[in-house]
């Protein structure tokens, strides 16, 4: 099955004539020497046999198979044309049938051919060599077959398991499909580890905190801009970055015509430049100016009484600098503690204190609040990453999300939402595999120490309920709770994509034995024992993904697209990726539970085989393929991953599962797999507005089911997390660096929604400046800095110049420093510093130096390096960014915080 | 949206369906609406995709501009292509021919007739034109990987991606060749420049960057229908040219702006909300 021959040229060349392209080039072209002999026998033969090729790629157009995009969580629906002759994708567009986007798909998505292309992929597996690990030493990887490469792996679980310390055994998770829990969870589960770490705090994960302590859902939103007249965007640029970028991007030019749009950012984004109002705010001051609108909006009576509740004799008492005697406002069923909001937060934050704060005009902010409250309940606050990666970015995650519990907005037209219910089912679960030594194992503190006293990683309300991504590294370079020996990652560049990211090498280098799935030499991958190369996602493998927006959410499909039958393991192994690669969630664990059976632990083999059968016919994997050459488990491997796509989908293709087995809720319904695998997208019923209302017969999912302003849920959260830790809210709250305390007037109020002033990092007479990162359009996560378009259009950053890393200052600042457009500078932190070239652009704020993330690679290929394996090109933001949290949520701060300095070189 | 009634693409695509590329009337345009457009580039890249560009050869690029000062700045981004003018100085002033006005009124060239003297790059006010000084692609012919026997050499992806043509690249659209106006991919020499897709047209296809933008910004047809979606665009706002100075009256033209929000460039507080 090996891919390493490359494609035999014996068909008498792919068009079936006598004579190849380059003979046609030699006889037609030379346009030069056939001008100049004028009209000849020479370009009249080459007419001929240009018509001759021309006929015979007429019908050369192919067809269109579904697929998934995964270059941001947008994760659209894509379709991929593949060429019928060669196989080969030539283009890649929105799915047409998807109500999200059509056809409209953002430019990312047509970076993944540059992707599926690129010959820096790797091609095969490949061992290290050289037993040292470092930056800048040469791995000397040579390759390996995968039999041999699974077998190594297998070998050091094996030691783990018999010396009984599974626990050190650890995976990390980055880009992924919702296949995911083969991999991610099952996998270390029967293995005995609870080091299952994702990146998801490295993410946004902050940003779904407003919504959990408001109206109690841990989720990302996707936003009515169909039907709203207001939207203030938060540190959130639609149109170029997250999420349904493709949907916002087709809306936007509409929205503008119907709504007001504002957009609150310290550099002049993409969304801004094209928006009425930009309020250029001081970085780590969002909170002070969602106080101040939320003041304006009372203040001036502009809040939903449906929503929110009036006052019994109708008298507005929300006046400035006074308090309001609760017992004088009649709630509304739908929420509570407004009073509460506006006694212990907003009665004193008007504009004018706002506009000292955050340096923008009062009157800007009173324009933008009041034309906000009197669009409302078609009004949208839209909370992006920006406010909220900040050391106290929960709580201002939780005001911005609170503007629209104000308007009634929540869930309503025109205003907030979250996603219907999907009809994918949850993959077999191997509890019944988990042996006595694996229980012992997963009895252990994880390794990023999520839940102690210093990280409640509050997610779901529960102590330690979400993942600390960065702080692992200092839990592997502490050994606290332990050591990790044998770490397996998965499509993440964790020595990379972390702040602080230098901890992040030393930590890899000292884990032992690393195994990374992923398809390119990344720097993460410098440091890896093995690298198995990883099938593209968005051409080459089965998963699942979701997109959300236009009131639905789709259920998409990746599928190896370049196979004929993708049903059929043996053309998807031959014809359905480029190289020797293999699908990360689920052919690579089948290998593995293979090679470990083979060593006498046979758990997760038949963990697979009982209960991954093909839900058609019934067939085991064995039955399909049985034997016990390598090739038969790679097709059986291949066999599993269809398998376990269909079971997740099952209750949309399957009828009888549908009505018989499954909780059904609504949505398309599919008659059998090979429908809707050639569709590969469903769709759900539209969001019913206002469902979640408890005045409609509804609820939140809050501890009190209606939606808070006065913080009950979280409250009840850090009483928790105290609990666990024997001491009181208080303590948390100053050992997690935050201002609110629980009785102390003179902070803010620990439970609502209110403002903390910016905890900078870095002391701010030595480094005098705000480092503001912020994403690349064309980023794909990171993964996008090896392919040429991504290089060639890096201007779609405004300010941004295509092929050069720069970072953009504003000519005041510049001229201070006798900084040129076009100098080399070092911008520096407490955390380390970078090179790079200035760019004067006026579109950034005063006393802020914007910087477009992901560049400063020093591996992961030729174009994304200065030299591969050996410098780097350009400079790397994470280097610059410290490693610190917004405890509350167990993110990393990426935004707000940062103090750098900037000197010309 | 394919819930809607008719998406913009599918009327525009029956407009192509109904007409005759050609017929002598054809009078092919483009409106850009660059309240639209987001300035995303998606149609860079669908372009470059389609005609197997290599770097630095952009058919459809942008010219960006920033203005005033922090914080009454205004960014803008315009896309930009071939103007198909109608008064063509490349057309005009090429030795050979080898540029002429064809179907669509298609500003069309012939590489046969073209002898590189580079006279319509200098007569182009636009920089639309361009020079093949090489043998385009070089990079894919390079048989050298970063890692040895465990990345590719970019030949070695060529190969595994079934693509015989030189100076081609790995995702190599066999499309674009079709046509009777194409030549199998370009050689050192020669100039060339969009043309619409005329390849495309003449399957009934937009131009790729049309069909590519996702934000619905580019408007194509026949000027001399007027039941055209280009007419119904035009006869709703006022339209604009790139360097109307010039009088090589272009066929590709702009509507409303960039910032379609109400906000005022460079003067004083940011505008006034609707």
């Amino acid at each position: 099955m090996s891919q390493r021959d490359t494609t035999p040229s014996d068909d008498g060349g792919k068009l079936g004539f006598s004579f190849g392209r380059r003979d046609f080039m030699k006889a037609g072209a030379v346009g030069a020497v056939a001008a100049g002999l004028g009209s000849s026998l020479t370009s009249l033969r080459s007419v001929a046999q240009a018509d001759d090729y021309r006929d015979a790629l007429v019908d050369h157009t192919g067809t269109y198979k579904p697929s998934t995009c995964a270059g941001c969580t947008s994760w659209c629906s894509a379709q991929i044309l593949v060429d019928d002759r060669t196989r080969r994708v030539i283009r890649t567009r929105g799915h047409e049938d998807s109500e999200i986007h059509g056809t409209h798909d953002c430019p990312r998505q047509d970076l993944g051919i540059q992707q599926l292309y690129d010959p820096d992929r790797v091609t095969q597996p490949m061992r290290r060599t050289n037993p040292e690990k470092g930056k800048g030493v040469d791995p000397e990887f040579e390759p390996i077959s995968w039999e041999e490469a699974i077998g190594m792996l297998a070998d050091e679980i094996m030691e783990l398991r018999e010396n009984d310390e599974t626990e050190k055994f650890m995976v990390t998770r980055g880009r992924y499909t919702y296949l995911r829990p083969i991999l991610y969870s099952y996998l270390p589960q029967i293995i005995g580890s609870p080091n299952n770490i994702s990146h998801s705090a490295i993410c946004a994960e902050a940003e779904k905190f407003g919504p959990m302590f408001t109206e109690g859902e841990w989720a990302y939103r996707q936003y009515d801009v169909q039907n709203t007249r207001y939207v203030i965007a938060w540190g959130a640029d639609p149109i170029s970055s997250n999420r349904q970028v493709s949907h916002y991007s087709n809306e936007f030019g509409d929205l503008l015509d119907r709504a007001t749009v504002a957009v609150v950012e310290p550099r002049l984004s993409s969304t801004a430049s094209k928006s009425d109002e930009w309020l250029p705010v001081e970085p780590g001051k969002d909170g002070a100016l969602a106080s101040a609108m939320a003041h304006v909006i009372l203040r001036d009576g502009l809040w939903s009484r449906e929503f929110v509740g009036e006052f019994e004799d109708g008298e507005n008492r929300f006046v400035p600098d006074e308090r309001v005697d609760p017992a004088t406002f009649e709630e509304s069923e739908n929420s509570q503690g407004v009073v509460e909001w506006w006694n212990e937060e907003l009665y004193d934050k008007d504009p004018e204190w706002a506009a000292e704060e955050v340096g923008v005009d009062a009157e800007q902010i009173e324009r933008i609040a009041t034309g906000f409250g009197e669009a409302g309940p078609q009004a949208i606050s839209w909370l992006g990453g920006g406010p909220c990666m900040q050391v106290r970015g929960s709580y201002t995650a939780m005001a911005i999300h609170a503007l629209n519990g104000l308007v009634g907005s929540v869930g309503n037209r025109g205003g907030t939402m979250y996603a219907p219910s999907t009809g994918v089912e949850d993959l077999p679960a191997p509890d019944p595999y988990i042996d006595e030594v694996a229980e012992h194992g997963l009895n252990n503190e994880k390794i990023d120490q999520r839940g102690r006293l210093e990280f409640p990683a509050l997610k779901d309300g529960e102590s330690g309920g979400g993942v600390v991504t960065n702080n692992a590294a200092d839990g592997i370079l502490d050994e606290d709770p332990n050591e990790i020996k044998v770490l397996l990652s998965y499509w993440n560049n964790f020595a990379f994509s972390n702040p602080e990211s230098k901890r992040w090498e030393d930590a890899l280098a000292k884990i032992p034995f690393h195994a990374t799935i992923e398809t390119h030499a990344s720097e993460t991958a410098w440091f890896a024992d093995l690298i198995l190369p990883a099938t593209h996602h968005q051409f080459e493998r089965w998963g699942q993904l979701r997109s959300t927006a236009a009131r639905r959410r789709t259920i998409n499909l990746h599928t190896p697209v370049m196979a004929d039958d993708p049903d059929d393991p043996r053309d998807v192994l031959e014809n359905g990726r480029l190289w020797d690669c293999k699908t990360d969630e689920t052919e690579i664990p089948y290998l593995l539970a293979e090679a470990l059976a083979d060593r006498g632990f046979d758990n997760m083999l038949e963990f697979f085989d009982n209960e991954y059968p093909d839900p058609e016919s019934g067939r085991t994997l064995r039955e399909e393929f049985p034997g016990d050459d390598f090739e038969s488990r790679e097709l059986r491997a291949q066999a599993f991953s269809r398998n376990a796509i269909k079971l997740r989908t099952r209750p949309i293709w399957d009828p009888a599962y549908r009505e018989n087995e499954f909780d059904w809720l609504g949505g398309e319904e599919f008659d059998d797999w090979v429908e809707f695998r050639e569709r590969g997208i469903w769709h759900t019923d539209e969001w019913e507005f206002r469902h979640r209302w408890p005045s409609e017969g509804g609820e939140f999912a809050t501890d009190s089911g209606r939606f808070e302003f006065d913080g009950e849920t979280l409250g009840n959260a850090l009483r928790r997390h105290a609990d666990r830790h024997d001491v009181d809210v208080d303590t948390v709250l100053e050992v997690c660096n935050y201002q609110g305390r629980v009785a102390d007037p003179d902070t803010p109020d620990a439970f609502v929604p209110h403002y903390e002033e910016p905890y900078d990092l870095g002391d701010g007479g030595e480094f005098p400046m705000k480092f503001v990162d912020h994403k690349d359009r064309l980023g794909r996560e990171g993964r996008s800095a090896n392919v040429w378009w991504s290089l060639e259009y890096k201007d779609v950053n405004p300010g941004d110049v295509p092929y050069t890393d720069v970072a953009k200052i504003n000519p005041r600042d510049a001229r201070q420093r006798g900084i040129e457009d076009g100098d080399e500078i070092v911008i520096s932190s407490p955390a380390g510093e970078i090179e790079t070239t200035a760019r004067l652009w006026e579109g950034i704020r005063p006393g802020t130096v914007a910087k477009t993330w992901g560049q400063g690679h020093w591996a992961y290929g030729q174009r994304a390096s200065e030299e591969m394996g050996e410098e780097a090109k350009g400079g790397h933001n994470n280097l610059v960014i410290g490693a610190e949290y917004d405890r509350l949520s167990g993110s990393s701060v990426f935004y707000g915080d940062v103090q750098v300095d900037i000197e010309r070189r | 949206m394919s819930s809607e009634p008719e998406s913009l693409d599918a009327q525009m695509t029956a407009e192509l369906e109904n007409g005759d590329l050609d017929d002598e009337g054809v009078d092919l345009s483009m409106v850009i609406d660059l309240q639209r457009c987001t300035g995303c580039a998606a149609c860079n890249m669908g372009c470059a995709s389609e005609n197997n560009l290599q770097e630095g050869m952009a058919y459809s690029s942008r010219i960006i501009k920033t203005e005033g000062q922090f914080p009454n700045v205004s960014y803008e981004y315009t896309p930009t292509l071939c103007n198909q003018c109608e008064d063509a100085p490349c057309a005009e002033g090429c030795p050979t021919k080898a540029l002429y006005k064809g179907k669509g009124n298609i500003t069309m060239h012939d590489h046969e007739k073209c002898i590189g003297c580079k006279a319509c790059m200098v007569n182009c006010p636009y920089d639309e034109i361009y020079l093949n000084k090489e043998d385009p692609h070089p990079t894919w012919e390079v048989e050298e990987a970063a890692i040895e026997n465990g990345t590719a050499t970019p030949k070695q992806v060529k190969e595994r991606a079934g693509v015989d043509e030189e100076n081609a690249p790995a995702y190599y659209n066999p499309n674009r060749e079709v046509s009777d106006s194409e030549h199998p991919t370009r050689y050192k020499g020669v100039v060339e420049k969009c043309n619409f897709c005329v390849h495309r047209l003449e399957e009934n296809e937009l131009p790729r960057c049309v069909e590519e933008c996702p934000c619905e910004a580019r408007i194509f047809g026949d000027l001399n229908d007027p039941d055209s979606k280009v007419n119904e665009i035009l006869g709703q706002y006022n339209e604009d040219v790139l360097k109307e100075d010039e009088g090589t009256q272009p066929k590709v033209k702009y509507v409303r702006d960039y910032n379609g929000g109400s906000y005022e460039a460079g003067v004083g507080e940011p505008g006034l909300s609707d």
